[in-house]
Formats: C-alpha cells, sequence, structure tokens
C-alpha cells in the first residue's frame, strides 16, 4: 500500500515542478504561445489535483498508527498545490515585461537608448563608490582620533596614579608630623608642669 | 625700571653681607663666632641672590654699563664673581655662599635649600655649576635621609643632562639612581616613571637586555593596576621590540609569552603589527615590513624612538638578504 503512496508522491514531484516551470515562463510570452501554455497548466492542475485525492485514499487504507506521518504530507502537498494555483492566476494576469516596454516608450529595445541607460546607471555608480570612499576616510579619520584620545587616555592615568602615590605619601607624613607635634606639646607641658612643682 | 635699582640693592646687599661676615672675623673658612651675624650674612645673601634673579628678568641692555660699576666698589672674592655678564650666575654665587654660610651653622636643610636655589639658578646660565650644587645639595639630603627629595633632584639633573649637556649615560646614572631612592621609598609609580627612561636611553644606546627586564618589570607591574593596564600592552610592544632588535626568535617567544600573560594584549593593534614584522622577518621580506609599518604609522605616527628601533630590525633584514646573495 505505501509503496502506491510514494509512487504517487514521485509523479507529483515531478508534475508540480512541470508546472512552476511553466508558471515562471507564463509573464513573459503573449498571445499564441501564452494561450497554449496557459491551457497545459491548467491541465497539469487538474493532473495534480486527482493525484492528491488518489493519496487520500490510499492513506485511509493505512492502518491507524503510520497514519499521521502520511497526513501530514498530504497536508503540506495540498497548501503546495493551491500555492501553485495562486501563482498560476497571478501569472495569468501580471504584467509581462513586454507590455510594460509597450507602455513607457517604443524604443526601449533600441541600443541608443540602451547606451543612455547604461551611462546614467554608471554614473549613479560612479556617485556610490565615491560616496563609500568619502565615508571610510570619515571612518578612518575617526579612528585615529579615537587612537589618539586612547593615548592621551593613558597618560593622564599614569598621571593619576602618580599623584595618588604623592598624596598618600603626604597623607602619612602628616599624620606623623601631627603625632610628633602632640607628643612635643606633652612634653612641654610636662616641662612646665615641672617648673611649677619647684 | 626697577631693574637697576634692584641690581645696586642685590650689590649693596652683598657688600654688606660681606663686610658682616668680616667683622664677626670670619672669613669663609669660618668660624662659630657671632652667629647671629651668620645667620643675618645668610639672610642678606638670600635677598641680594633673590634681587639678582629679578633684575635679570628685566634687565637686557644695561648689562655692560652694570658690570663696570660693579666692579670697583666690591673686594675680594666677590669680584672674580660679578665680571660675569650673566646675573644669575650672580645669583646662584650668593646662593651658594648662603648654603655654604648654613652648613657652618649646622643648618643643613636650609643649607641644602639653597644649594638647590643656587643649582636652579645655574641651571640657566651655567649647567656645570648648577650639576655641582645639586650634587652637593643631593648628598646632604641623602645624608639625613631624605631619599625621597634626593631622587627628585637625581632626576633635575638626568634633565639637564638629556638637554643641556647631552651626556646620555650620565643622564642615564642618574635616572637609575633616582628610581633606586623611589623604590627605598615605595613610590613605585615615580620609580616606574624613571626606569621607562632609563629603558629608553638604554634601547637607544643598544643596551638590550637592560631595556627588556625594565619593559617587562613595568609592563607586569601595570597589568595588575586598574588605571595602568591601558599601558601595559605599550610597554610590552616596546619590550618585544628590543628583544626583536637582539633576535627574532626570542621575540617568538616573547610576543606567546606576554599573550599568555596579558590576554588584552592579543587584540590590540600593535601585537597585530608584531606579528606581521615576524612573519615579514622570518621570509625576509623587506616590502611586507614596510608595508605594515606604513600602514601602522597611518593610523597612529610612530615616534622617535619607535621609528629608530623599526629601521634597526630593518637594516638587519636588509644585511640578511644581502649575505644570502
Amino acid at each position: 500500500m505505501s509503496s502506491d503512496f510514494e509512487a504517487y508522491e514521485q509523479d507529483f514531484g515531478t508534475l508540480t515542478a512541470e508546472v512552476t516551470n511553466k508558471i515562471g515562463r507564463i509573464p513573459k510570452l503573449s498571445g499564441e504561445e501564452k494561450t497554449q501554455l496557459v491551457l497545459n497548466v491548467d491541465k497539469q492542475l487538474e493532473e495534480v489535483r486527482e493525484l492528491l485525492e488518489q493519496m487520500d485514499l490510499e492513506a485511509r487504507e493505512i492502518p491507524i498508527q503510520s497514519r499521521a506521518m502520511y497526513n501530514s504530507r498530504l497536508k503540506s502537498y495540498k497548501q503546495e498545490v493551491e500555492k501553485l494555483e495562486k501563482d498560476f492566476k497571478r501569472s495569468r494576469i501580471a504584467y509581462s515585461d513586454e507590455v510594460r516596454n509597450e507602455l513607457l516608450g517604443d524604443e526601449a529595445s533600441s541600443s541608443e537608448n540602451q547606451l543612455i541607460k547604461l551611462r546614467e546607471e554608471r554614473a549613479h555608480l560612479l556617485d556610490n563608490t565615491e560616496k563609500l570612499e568619502r565615508s571610510s576616510r570619515r571612518l578612518e579619520a575617526g579612528y585615529q582620533i579615537a587612537v589618539e584620545t586612547e593615548q592621551v587616555g593613558q597618560e593622564i592615568l599614569s598621571n593619576l596614579n602618580s599623584d595618588r602615590e604623592k598624596i598618600q605619601r603626604a597623607r602619612e607624613r602628616l599624620r606623623e608630623t601631627d603625632a610628633n607635634l602632640g607628643k612635643s606639646s606633652r612634653i612641654l607641658t610636662g616641662m612646665l608642669r615641672r617648673k611649677y612643682k619647684k | 625700571m626697577d631693574n637697576s635699582g634692584k641690581e645696586k640693592e642685590a650689590m649693596a646687599l652683598v657688600a654688606e653681607a660681606e663686610k658682616k661676615m668680616k667683622s664677626s672675623q670670619s672669613f669663609f673658612g669660618a668660624m662659630f663666632g657671632g652667629s647671629s651675624k651668620t645667620e643675618e650674612a645668610c639672610d642678606m645673601y638670600v635677598r641680594a641672590a633673590n634681587m639678582y634673579k629679578m633684575a635679570k628678568n628685566w634687565c637686557g641692555k644695561n648689562n655692560t654699563e652694570k658690570n663696570d660699576a660693579m666692579n670697583v666698589p666690591l673686594l675680594g672674592q666677590f669680584t672674580f664673581v660679578l665680571r660675569n655678564n650673566f646675573f644669575l650666575s650672580a645669583a646662584g654665587n650668593a646662593f651658594s655662599q648662603a648654603a655654604h654660610l648654613h652648613l657652618q651653622m649646622q643648618s643643613k636643610h636650609d643649607a641644602a635649600t639653597n644649594f638647590i636655589d643656587a643649582g636652579n639658578a645655574f641651571k640657566k646660565a651655567d649647567p656645570q655649576e648648577a650639576i655641582n650644587c645639586l650634587n652637593r645639595a643631593i648628598e646632604i639630603y641623602t645624608d639625613m635621609g631624605r631619599f625621597t627629595i634626593a631622587a627628585k633632584h637625581h632626576i633635575t639633573i638626568a634633565e639637564i643632562y638629556e638637554t643641556e649637556m647631552v651626556d646620555i649615560e650620565k643622564a642615564i646614572a642618574h635616572y637609575e639612581q633616582a628610581a633606586d631612592y623611589y623604590k627605598g621609598e615605595e613610590s613605585t609609580s615615580s620609580a616606574n616613571k624613571c626606569l621607562l627612561k632609563v629603558a629608553t636611553y638604554a634601547a637607544q644606546l643598544e643596551q638590550y637586555p637592560k631595556a627588556i627586564e625594565i619593559y617587562e618589570q613595568v609592563g607586569t607591574y601595570a597589568m595588575d593596576s586598574t588605571l595602568l593596564k591601558y599601558s601595559a600592552k605599550d610597554h610590552f610592544f616596546k619590550a618585544a621590540l628590543c628583544h626583536f632588535s637582539v633576535d627574532m626568535l626570542n621575540a617568538k617567544l616573547a610576543v606567546q609569552k606576554y599573550e599568555e600573560m596579558f590576554p588584552a594584549f592579543s587584540d590590540s593593534r600593535e601585537c597585530k603589527l608584531l606579528k606581521k614584522l615576524l612573519d615579514a622577518y622570518e621570509e625576509q621580506n623587506v616590502e611586507a615590513y614596510t608595508d605594515s609599518v606604513k600602514e601602522f604609522d597611518t593610523i597612529s605616527r610612530l615616534d622617535q624612538w619607535l621609528t629608530t628601533m623599526l629601521l634597526r630590525i630593518k637594516k638587519t633584514i636588509q644585511e640578511d638578504e644581502s649575505d644570502l646573495r
């Protein structure tokens, strides 16, 4: 049973690939070819839908345990087919390049116009390149300034460090001096007292 | 302007001081008799010296006229001094006389301070004399055990050797001495500052082992401190360059070692430059070397020291190339 299912899947795959290919080509063509192709695609879509129905029936005959996998596959195939139909519809109403060219100017295909267009594009691209170069130069300058700032920062930090040590030392010395002064004042008061005792 | 008045005053003061000295029967080698007189004499010398200093700033053309006037009234040891055109030498001399008197009076502190003043005054006129005075001051300070100040003045002397007398060997010696004193007083950052100067000059004079040691030491110390770690990579870079000038293998090992010790080093542009230079050296490719150096230069200008070192390394590449041929 499942081998049939796989055979159906393969057919499905090939058909959908062909359909997508043709749908891609439709907007570019016009007239006879287009109608031909449209009919073709229509027929193939019918075949695809029949395949899907067959797959459905097959899936129902499979025991319940393994059915879940096939069911999910079926769902994804159905979605694919719906998408293909939508694309097909869109492609039929899509404007081809030819139509656009007709609207926007008759000499679209003439070589002179093409040259002018190419030249404009070239100028545009050169402009862009120049802008990019300018911005990269500015970035480099910015980077240089950043590096210089870093160096200045380094110096400042090392200055701060040495100042820190100096301040700490000065504080220590100050405390020492304070203690010494305290001692000396005590000694002096002691001397005074001794003098007055006598 | 005031200048002529000041000079005259200064000269008058010096003359008075001299007289005081003579009157208390102390010649220059002198005595303790009349210590108050010597103190006053000291004072007057100092004031005279200050006035000479002031006179220097404003007097310009009047110099020569004053000289003749000066020679006349003064006696003995002063005439040789005052014949100088430079009032600063006069100021310096006055200061050193004061200092000598203080020494006689056994007040070392004051003597030392006056020697320093003399040194400063001489700095602009006669560097050699200045160095002598500063040396004497340093002796006194180290005697008293005030190593921090002694170290500071060693730095001053070293600077004089750097700029005015361009004797780099002696400058290095003084910087080293200063660094040792600072280390003794536990001010590692000041010590590091001096050591860095020593290393720069040592590398210039091609004493690479010393320079390498110092840079590594300072770099390791800097790594640990939050404030200094951004300068650590610079130190390692310089150390690696010194290694490079000695031998390439050393440099490779060194770079690896530093990367291990200090992961942030590997991200720095300097490290990347080093790696490029090592590669170029291995391949003996002078152009690759020059290119990478130029690239680095466009971002952050290479200073004098760096250019010298890199040039030396480049020359070794070129020599090797010519050897192979």
